[in-house]
């Protein structure tokens, strides 16, 4: 009965544009959290100076610090009058700021703590006498990342994945800051949610909380899944 | 050929290891826990960097502080049994053991591992993961997984600590059987333990405090150790402060407290403190007299019962000593304790140390 209801109105008159944009700029922004956080959590497992702890502080500093000031800082360092900002769109003509393409990075900066930590942690564990052996029987540091330590670390650094994702997937306030919210254009669940609620468009606020909510229960699932599995062995 | 001389040092730690070997068969690296014994296999296999010093083998530097010469591990072809065994465990037993050879074609990759099972008798075993196995099992993959790629070097760390006493013997010649059929080059094996050194090994060199301390045939490591450290390291429990009077009849007399004593003239010597130590399976006890040179009467003070051993400590003019005898001939002498036993003290097997 419900689904169906459900069904209808999104067939009449919900704009779905938010759930696609959301779930693509998600995607995107784990995708490209994985390359840069996997390597620089490797970095982080095997390394202990000052810089590898400075670091380690700085990936850390999203989770604390308020949406709002994260995304001054980046709005502060990518828009049209930083230099990097400048150097984009005089060389590439690519805009960051109030585009999907601000919302992706804005995604990715908030969610990429979560998987650097998990990845790292789970990295941290692997035994180095698996490493030596594997070092002693010939092969490179990069062949044993990619034959042993991401096979046995592979369930931590799902979780770290996944929870990623569901950060991405739900941000809301640095977003707004760095992306807006356009219309059609980049306006993601979490903020068209807000939208929907303050014009009164109840049919739409339920439809994404449903969607929102589920998609955390399962990403929640599976990552009690996978450490209970992980403590097992 | 093995040549070994470099400096290490690690926090308040420093290992100074320094000696070679060219003979095949296995040399034993003894020392208590703590000592370098570990930490001079990872040096000569790579995993750590000497801060000084040089590794050779077979003629090729590996390391060379001088030369800037530091070979990585994965180019020196030396194969390490982890204490662990670290068998990879999300790779089949068949994966594990071709893990060091994939540069080789598919065809001949397979016969190798092949081979290689059956060498360690565990065909069938080839979808096995490591968990699955027994630890004698899993001993015998990690050795498989590094015999294969003849390695010019194989060292063996604690090999057997993870075993259960009761099968280790077994586990034991099984192993050495494998190593001595299917390798010919040097093996070193480091062991606290010094039966399974003296039962595995054709040389041992003493470690103590990242020290090398002695290096030789086992029996003559055994028979004359070079100091008192590795006399006490290689199972030695009786020592006297002791006086050299003098010698006669290519022996030297000794005393300690009241009791003197002629040992054996093996070198030479000038007169003064020396320590002498006598292993407590040397010593021969008795109800009657033995009719032989260094033989005193004593006074049992108590007596520790081993499963097979019994160990006696006895007073002998005052000196208190060990005197391990087979549970046997214990019997006899338990029912005469607080009585005077004749002790003695063979000749040929007391060594002098230099205090």
């Amino acid at each position: 009965m419900v689904s169906s209801y459900l069904m209808n109105t999104v067939m009449d008159n919900v704009n779905l544009f938010p759930l696609f944009l959301s779930f693509r700029v998600a995607v995107t922004a784990t995708l490209i959290s994985i390359m840069l956080g996997l390597p620089l959590a490797y970095f982080l497992s095997r390394q202990q100076s000052k810089l590898s702890d400075f670091i380690d502080t700085l990936t850390n500093l999203p989770v604390v610090l308020p949406p709002t000031v994260l995304g001054y800082y980046l709005l502060v360092m990518l828009g049209r009058q930083s230099w990097v900002g400048k150097f984009l769109e005089e060389q590439f003509n690519i805009m960051i700021v109030f585009t999907p393409t601000g919302a992706i990075i804005a995604a990715m900066v908030v969610s990429i703590p979560y998987l650097i930590k998990a990845s790292k942690t789970a990295l941290l564990e692997v035994n180095e006498d698996y490493l030596n052996a594997a070092r002693l029987l010939g092969r490179s540091e990069l062949n044993i990342f990619f034959t042993v330590m991401i096979p046995i670390a592979w369930r931590g650094i799902i979780s770290g994945i996944t929870m990623s994702f569901a950060r991405a997937l739900g941000d809301f306030g640095t977003t707004l800051m760095v992306a807006g919210s356009i219309p059609d254009k980049t306006l993601t669940m979490p903020i068209a949610i807000y939208d929907a609620l303050q014009a009164g468009d109840k049919d739409m606020v339920n439809l994404l909380v449903l969607v929102m909510t589920s998609v955390s229960i399962i990403v929640l699932f599976l990552i009690n899944r996978l450490e209970g599995k992980m403590k097992k062995g | 050929m093995l040549d070994v001389s470099f400096t290490k040092v690690m926090n308040n730690f420093t290992l100074h290891s320094s000696f070679s070997s060219n003979q095949g068969g296995v040399l034993g690296i003894l020392g208590s826990s703590g000592c370098g014994k570990s930490l001079t296999l990872k040096c000569i296999a790579g995993l750590y960097t000497p801060d000084k010093g040089n590794i050779m083998l077979n003629g090729k530097i590996l390391f060379h502080s001088d030369d800037r010469i530091n070979v990585p591990p994965r180019r020196r072809n030396i194969g390490y049994v982890f204490q662990n065994y670290a068998l990879f465990p999300h790779l089949t037993v068949y994966k594990n053991i071709e893990y060091g050879i994939k540069q080789l074609d598919k065809k001949i990759r397979h016969n190798k591992t092949m081979e290689m099972l059956e060498k360690i008798q565990l065909t069938g075993y080839e979808n096995s993961y490591p968990s699955q196995l027994s630890g004698g099992q899993q001993q015998r993959v990690a050795l498989a997984r590094t015999l294969i790629k003849k390695p010019e070097l194989l060292l063996l760390d604690e090999p057997f600590s993870a075993l259960d006493s009761h099968i280790k013997h077994l586990i034991e010649n099984e192993l050495l059987h494998i190593i001595r059929n299917n390798y010919d080059g040097i093996v070193l094996l480091v062991t606290h333990n010094i039966e399974e050194a003296y039962r595995l090994c054709n040389h041992i060199l003493i470690i103590d405090q990242g020290n090398t301390l002695q290096i030789g045939k086992k029996e003559d490591i055994i028979h004359s150790p070079s100091n008192l450290t590795a006399a006490r390291i290689t199972g030695c429990r009786n020592f006297f402060d002791v006086e050299l009077l003098g010698e006669e009849d290519g022996h030297y007399i000794v005393k300690s407290k009241n009791l003197v004593f002629r040992v054996i003239k093996s070198m030479e010597l000038s007169p003064g403190k020396l320590i002498a130590g006598l292993r407590a399976n040397d010593l021969r006890i008795s109800p009657e007299s033995f009719n032989e040179l260094n033989t005193f009467p004593c006074e049992v003070i108590d007596k520790i019962e081993g499963v097979f051993s019994t160990t006696i400590i006895v007073n002998c003019h005052d000196n208190i000593l060990q005197v391990e005898v087979a549970k046997y001939t214990f019997p006899q002498l338990s029912d005469r304790q607080h009585k005077k036993l004749m002790l003695h003290l063979p000749a040929d097997r007391i060594f002098l140390l230099g205090s």
